[in-house]
């Protein structure tokens, strides 16, 4: 935290300047310093147990008019040790404050403000970015997994600039975001996809465009105490990101970061070889009673075995380059950095490059007013490839391809889809498929901000901030006739597919904030802030697609015959907020805290404009207590209890009216069509929030604790009441549902050796119950991919999002090798109605582990993540372990545990062609997905001071870093930690030919002069 | 001086506060309920919109009438065309649901002309042609949904909570809402409309005529084909010499069709059009009786399907229907048609050979197949070859289905066909979501599912 932000909290703790009437009135004057010699601005001095006091000037001197019987004068100041010194009668007291190295005092960022530590009485988790900048992380979401308690975090697939679920406290939505609120340098930003297409579920990430190394701190607001601030957006929590900005007094430093590794996949599937596939193939059809010769299958013959995996997938690379400088005299502070990242995929023609620029500056005008700006500036390109459930995709079909095709004919040529001697529908060449098309996403962001500080009058300060977060999305993408799309499907010509799309959304953001703190006494402490926001968003976008291109080297829209589905649309919101804040400590022994903010939403329905989101706080600091005072050992325990709603905003636009739109045009005449029933009462979805923690510390800060249980009910959720098709719609929407989360969550931090031999521990678990109560009607809703048994997940009240449903599997009838699956209803058949709740997608606990050492230059540190009891859907094997069902695809090995004759003890069935009885979804594809992780292994060596200085330098670090190295799991799918239907709530926990995560192994130097 | 920032402060908050757009932004590209009517032009594009519901009825009714007899065989990834295929559909199947939704959507659209027309101020003219579209529209897609589901709950009112639990009407009065339909759309649409893409009254006549002759009142059914034949004075139909062309969009014998653009079709949608599921995917073949049925035919009609050896494999047969092209449109009415339903109500009035006969009627299109006349000696001689007439020239147009239930030759013909036939196939199951939405519709489920 930069010392200008320092000097001004301290004001914080200005007392009122009241000046009591005396008789006999003596100066004392003084220059306050650190144990370096620098002054020190901002420090409170007053006499004890009056309200006469003063600040210290900017270059640590001070002069204070005080009753000629004073005994003490005290002098405080944030993140220093408070001293009480005896006047003795002198007239110059000069003062050495020495820092208070307890991690206490550290100040938090709480959103429009930011606070000590030891004040918080809140759930707020902070992430010290230095535990993550030895790591590949792409974007800053993925910087939170592992690392925070009740903060869960899953990449959706190993694809560079994915998509990635964060869960702050669970799933409080059922349809609406469940993403948490965003604020960087107080912006809210986008998050979600750039893209507007996803890939077989798979999405790209709009946060993969803020470089994570130019972080300088993250707090994770959890609990209503924290986030009602935030009203009407907060109730998925609020993540809030500071840059790095300029210190003041500070020499000015270089930094250059470099990094480069490779990466692999962290594991491939195993299938079949052509051999065992056609005896497989052809035992199938024996098994039915066919001829297999009859239907085409090749004789058994391994004269081409295909390893498709191989020929998709290739070791990339990764590498970053940045250079950052900051410094500042005592006016004027800067932070620049511009750095390079290009991260290419494992799969093939699949690789994502960002360039991104960041410069913040601050400069303090009068010693009332100050101003400065942020920008961050970011350019990405992701080159996309298709997968999971896309029969076109690439990862997917190097999968289910078959093994006796190859990807090349005799002159070298990629086989193209229909060609002569490559496998017919739904079979395409995923080699071609990974290099022929074109999918490129270009997006440009430019986040910005300008801020004003004034002091009104002492301790009464103004803020306005004027920010914008814009992002243009532009996908270009061209589909040859060599691809299954551009050259397969009749219906599009077979002469190539062209899409080209913009997308661009805006923020505009302007609040301006009072914020107010005062001391009576050193007594009691008030503080508060109150603030109102405007919030204008707006969304363009615009997509033209064209085919008949006349060849494949024409592969812009220009040159295609036929221009169809051209489209351009606009959406604007906007955000009108009214907020406050009021803190109260007595003592420093009993703190309190009232919050609440008042938001109107153009989302809301007519009849609920605006809501309103209250929450209250309570600590003790039980340590401040007298009958504590005795205990060394302990530093600090603080109990904190708080209550209060948020709410959910992201309920979509114009859902609350009754509409008519323009539908595609009939025989040339323009059509309009009914769109939605309206629901003037449409309004947010609204959590109540419980939170009791505790925050213990012992032994000078060596062991920390924080525990907190929470329990949270969501209401209003946003559902769509189905509605008979006989009313002319399918649902009308409205706030129906209620969800539950429940957990606790627990943070140990420990110094475990600090000698020369330094080492510290993190450790952080937490478990969430989330249960839906109550949906629009008693019917559940179903979710996921379709199955004989409805679909692959259910949404019923009593159970939590996520649950998969299906049939339950018993096994394999030793007699006939056919599959036996529990009759629910007991009537004998087998129909949709023995569906069953077979597993879910929430883990019983999760969590992270971090191990640092260091030992002179040396230092290492070893970060592991896991999560346990969470199931997942194999959704892939319902092809790749399809008991014959087909033959167009290959099989995984686990087939040659399948039924062969009579008497087999088997777990698969057996081998039938045209057989789904045996495929049907069942329990035999939900599996175990727990897994522990070796996520991060750093070892670095920096040099030490006197080489340094002959280099001129003042760090030299150089480092190799592992991501993803060792994984436990039983999980058989190619990776546990996946979501084929990125984003997805409700249908979590499916894995359809999922990209697994991927190893990195990397190189890095730090050079600092 | 201290308070100047307050000031400004305040003026600023003040400034924006004044911004309601802020909280009250227009939406685009949508309408709200009362902005919908204002003129004839604006009615005309709503009714467009009941086209667009037409249209949506185009492949599930070929789906049905096809995929559900013995004309198709499923060869996909899609549960819902597996189970039609296998006889073993479910109430939640997907091509049921979207049949049925299509059906009201189209009705919530009728229902809002009929309720907003009489409001405003629209010239009579104007007035007959749209409602009377509409009606008939309305007509068609309710035959169709009481063929396929039996009596439907008749929905004649956009007021939601009236629909929402509005109860099964029974066939028969399902059968006279829609004959009430259509005689309105005669007595509205003039006479003198050609465009093939739009309900004209040669389409009302036509309907009348498969409509009677379901209803198996044969002097009706004989007496509306007769007037399409033979047109208003002038013949507004001709048949096409060459069936090749039949199968064309807007040939001289189309009477009503429905007209696709490059637009409806992009083919990565996942509405899939009729070319997607029958060429770009094959996700449904036809089967390999059909496939014999139209090579022992003999004539041209075979052009409909085509065989590729590289398709072979397994339960494939490696045909491919190829009687629908990319954007091709989907005929509901032609001529041929007028000629085989007098042919068959001539047949149940034993008006069997000779000129104006139905072997006369039947012949008029064999010639035109170039397959062999034929020569009418009985009743149920010339029923059994009208029967396989039918088959042979609509194949793949939606008919087979309804034909074999309507004239109680299911059973027979699909015993031989599958084991799996049962009684229940002669209907789809009403979809659960509205069994489970509509409570009125709790025990209204077809028997069987």
């Amino acid at each position: 935290m930069n010392k200008n932000l320092l000097s001004l909290f301290s004001c914080l703790f200005f007392m009122s300047v009241l000046v009591q009437a005396q008789d006999n009135e003596v100066q004392i004057s003084g220059k306050i310093i650190d144990s370096d010699g620098a002054p020190i601005p901002g420090v409170n001095i007053y006499i004890q147990n009056t309200s006469t006091g003063t600040i210290s000037e900017f270059d640590g001197n001070y002069n204070l008019t005080i009753p000629e019987n004073s005994q003490i004068v005290v002098f405080s100041y944030i993140g220093f040790l408070t001293i009480e010194e005896p006047i003795n009668n002198r007239s110059v007291i000069n003062i050495t404050m020495t820092e208070d190295t307890k991690q206490l005092e550290e100040l938090i960022v709480t959103g429009y403000s930011s606070q000590s530590k030891a004040d918080v009485i809140g759930s707020i988790s902070s992430l010290d970015p230095a535990v993550i900048k030895d790591m590949p992380i792409t974007g800053l979401d993925q910087a939170l997994q592992g690392q925070v308690s009740g903060v869960s975090v899953t990449q959706s697939s190993g694809t560079p600039g994915g998509g990635i679920m964060v869960r702050v406290r669970g799933n409080s939505s059922i349809s609406s975001s469940n993403r948490p609120l965003y604020i960087v340098d107080g912006i809210p930003v986008r998050d979600g996809g750039l893209s507007t297409r996803s890939f077989g579920g798979q999405n790209d990430n709009a946060l993969s465009t803020i470089n994570p190394n130019d972080i300088e701190s993250i707090e994770i607001l959890k609990d209503a105490s924290a986030k009602a601030i935030y009203g009407s957006r907060a109730a998925n929590g609020v993540v809030i990101i500071t840059t790095k900005r300029g210190k003041a007094g500070a020499p000015t430093t270089f930094n250059i970061d470099v990094q480069r590794g490779i990466i692999d996949p962290t594991n491939t599937i195993e299938v079949l070889n052509a051999k065992e596939l056609l005896a497989l193939q052809r035992e199938a059809m024996i098994n039915a009673g066919e001829d297999p010769d009859g239907a085409g299958i090749p004789g058994v013959t391994d004269a081409v075995d295909t390893k498709w995996q191989e020929e998709v997938m290739r070791q990339a690379i990764v590498q970053q380059y940045q250079l950052s400088t900051r410094g500042g005299s005592e006016k004027t502070q800067f932070y620049l950095s511009g750095a390079y990242r290009e991260e290419e995929g494992v799969m093939l023609n699949n690789d994502f490059k960002r360039a991104t620029l960041v410069a913040n500056i601050d400069h303090k005008a009068t010693s009332r007013l100050s101003f400065g700006l942020n920008v961050n500036l970011a350019r990405t390109k992701n080159n996309r490839v298709k997968g999971d459930n896309f029969l076109d995709g690439v990862y997917n079909a190097a999968l289910t391809s078959l093994p006796y095709y190859q990807p090349y004919d005799e002159e070298g040529n990629l086989f193209a889809p229909g060609d002569a001697g490559y496998a017919g529908f739904p079979n395409f060449n995923p080699v071609g498929q990974a290099i022929e098309p074109r999918f490129d996403t270009y997006a440009t962001k430019m986040l910005g901000g300008l801020y004003a500080k004034y002091e009104i009058i002492p301790n009464l300060y103004f803020t306005t901030k004027f920010n914008m977060d814009y992002t243009s999305t532009i996908e270009d993408q061209f589909e040859p006739s060599t691809s299954a799309i551009g050259g397969f499907l009749q219906s599009v010509g077979q002469q190539g597919y062209g899409i080209y799309s913009t997308t661009e959304s805006s923020t505009l953001l302007n609040n301006n904030v009072l914020t107010y703190n005062t001391s009576i006494g050193d007594v009691h402490s008030i503080g508060g802030l109150l603030g109102t926001e405007f919030i204008s968003r707006t969304s363009r976008s615009g997509s033209t697609v064209g085919i008949l291109f006349p060849s494949d080297d024409f592969t812009y829209l220009t040159s295609s015959g036929l221009i169809l589905d051209g489209s351009s649309f606009l959406i604007n919101s906007g955000l009108i907020s009214f907020f406050g804040e009021v803190n109260y400590k007595y003592k420093s022994k009993y703190l309190a805290k009232v919050t609440a903010r008042y938001d109107g939403s153009s989302r809301f329905g007519e009849d609920r404009k605006f809501g309103f989101f209250p929450a209250f706080s309570l600590g003790w600091r039980v340590t401040e207590e007298d009958f504590l005072q005795g205990i060394s050992w302990l530093d600090d325990f603080k109990i904190r209890a708080s209550y209060g709603l948020t709410g959910n905003e992201r309920i979509g636009n114009f859902q609350y009216l009754a509409t008519w739109g323009a539908t595609t045009a009939y025989n040339g005449i323009p059509a309009v069509g009914p769109a939605t029933l309206g629901n003037p009462n449409l309004g947010w979805e609204q959590t109540t929030e419980m939170d009791i923690g505790t925050d213990i510390a012992f032994y000078a800060g060596r062991i920390q604790v924080v525990f907190d249980y929470y329990y949270n009910v969501t209401n209003d959720l946003l559902l769509s009441e189905a509605l008979p098709f006989t009313t002319g719609f399918g649902s009308v929407l409205g706030n129906l549902g209620e969800v539950t989360n429940e957990g606790v969550e627990f943070t140990l931090t420990t110094v475990n050796i600090d000698k020369e031999l330094n080492w510290t521990s993190q450790f952080n678990i937490s478990r969430n119950k989330n249960i839906i109560q109550q949906l629009a009607t008693d019917e559940p809703q179903f979710s996921g991919y379709s199955t004989f048994t409805n679909n692959t997940h259910i949404v019923s009240p009593g159970k939590p999002l996520g649950t998969f449903w299906g049939l339950k599997y018993l096994g394999v009838d030793p007699g006939t090798g056919d599959a036996i699956y529990y009759d629910k209803n007991n009537d004998g058949k087998l129909t949709a109605d023995d569906g069953t709740f077979i597993g879910d997608a929430q883990p019983d606990f999760f969590g992270g582990f971090t191990n640092t050492f260091s030992y002179k230059g040396f230092d290492a540190s070893l970060f592991f993540q896991f999560s346990y009891g969470n199931e997942m859907i194999n959704f892939g094997n319902t092809t790749l372990l399809n008991s014959g069902e087909d033959i167009e695809n290959n099989q995984s090995r686990e087939a040659l545990k399948r039924w062969q004759k009579e008497g087999d003890i088997a777990s698969i069935p057996k081998y039938e062609f045209g057989n789904t009885f045996n495929n049907r979804f069942s329990s035999r594809f939900v599996e175990d997905a727990s897994y522990l992780r070796l996520k991060n292994l750093t070892i670095g060596y920096s040099l030490n001071g006197e080489i340094l200085s002959k280099l001129r330098l003042n760090k030299l670090r150089i480092y190799a870093s592992g991501t993803n190295i060792w994984t436990l799991t039983n999980y058989t799918g190619a990776d546990p930690e996946v979501n084929s239907l990125d984003g997805s709530t409700t249908a979590q926990g499916l894995d359809l030919y999922t990209f697994p995560q991927v190893r990195t192994i990397l190189f890095g130097l730090n050079l600092g002069f | 001086m201290k308070y100047r920032f307050t000031i400004s402060f305040l003026t600023l908050v003040l400034s924006f506060s004044s911004c309601t757009d802020l909280l009250n932004p227009e939406p685009v590209n949508l309408i709200t309920n009362d902005q919908v009517l204002k003129d004839a032009n604006s009615a005309r594009v709503v009714l467009t919109s009941a086209y667009r519901d037409l249209a949506s009825l185009g492949a599930p009714k070929i789906i049905a009438g096809d995929l559900t007899a013995d004309n198709l065989i499923h060869n996909g990834t899609f549960t819902q065309y597996r189970e039609i295929s296998s006889k073993d559909m479910s109430a939640s199947n997907g091509s049921a649901s979207a049949l049925w939704g299509v059906i009201y959507s189209m009705s919530y659209i009728v229902s809002f002309l009929n309720e907003g027309l009489p409001a405003i101020d629209i010239p009579q003219g104007d007035f007959d042609q749209i409602t009377g579209e509409a009606s008939f529209l309305r007509a068609y897609a309710y035959f169709v949904g009481a063929y396929t589901f039996g009596g439907l709950p008749i929905v004649t009112t956009t007021d939601v909570d009236e629909n929402k639990k509005i109860p099964r009407a029974t066939l028969e009065e399902t059968l006279d809402f829609i004959e009430s339909d259509l005689l309105y759309a005669l007595d509205k649409i003039p006479e003198e409309s050609f465009n093939s893409g739009l309900a004209t009254n040669g389409a009302v006549k036509a309907l009348m005529a498969r409509y009677y002759l379901y209803r198996e009142n044969w002097t009706e059914a004989e007496k509306y084909a007769t007037e399409v034949i033979d047109g208003n004075g002038v013949k507004e139909y001709i048949l096409e010499e060459d069936y090749e062309d039949v199968v064309s969009d807007f040939s001289t014998e189309s009477i009503l069709e429905i007209v696709y653009s490059a637009n409806d079709n992009p083919g990565t949608s996942t509405n899939f059009s009729i070319n997607n599921l029958f060429v770009g995917r094959r996700e449904i073949i036809p089967s390999s009786e059909m496939v014999l049925a139209l090579q022992n035919d003999g004539g041209s009609r075979n052009i409909v399907i085509e065989f590729d050896g590289i398709n072979a494999r397994g339960a494939d047969n490696g045909w491919t229907i190829v009687r629908y092209g990319p954007f091709d449109n989907i005929q509901l009415f032609r001529l041929a048609e007028m000629y085989i339903i007098r042919a068959e109500a001539r047949a149940q009035q034993n008006n069997i050979s000779g000129s104006n006969s139905s072997e006369s009627d039947i012949n008029i299109i064999r010639q035109r197949a170039g397959v062999p006349l034929i020569q009418g000696t009985s009743k149920n001689q010339m029923l059994a070859a009208i029967e396989n007439e039918r088959r042979m020239e609509f194949c793949f147009e939606g008919h087979r289905w309804y034909d074999l239930i309507r004239t109680g030759r299911a059973k027979t013909v699909m015993d031989e066909f599958t084991s799996n036939w049962t009684e229940k196939d002669e209907l789809w199951p009403i979809p659960l979501r509205e069994i489970i939405n509509n409570t009125s519709l709790k025990d209204a489920q077809n028997p069987g599912y």
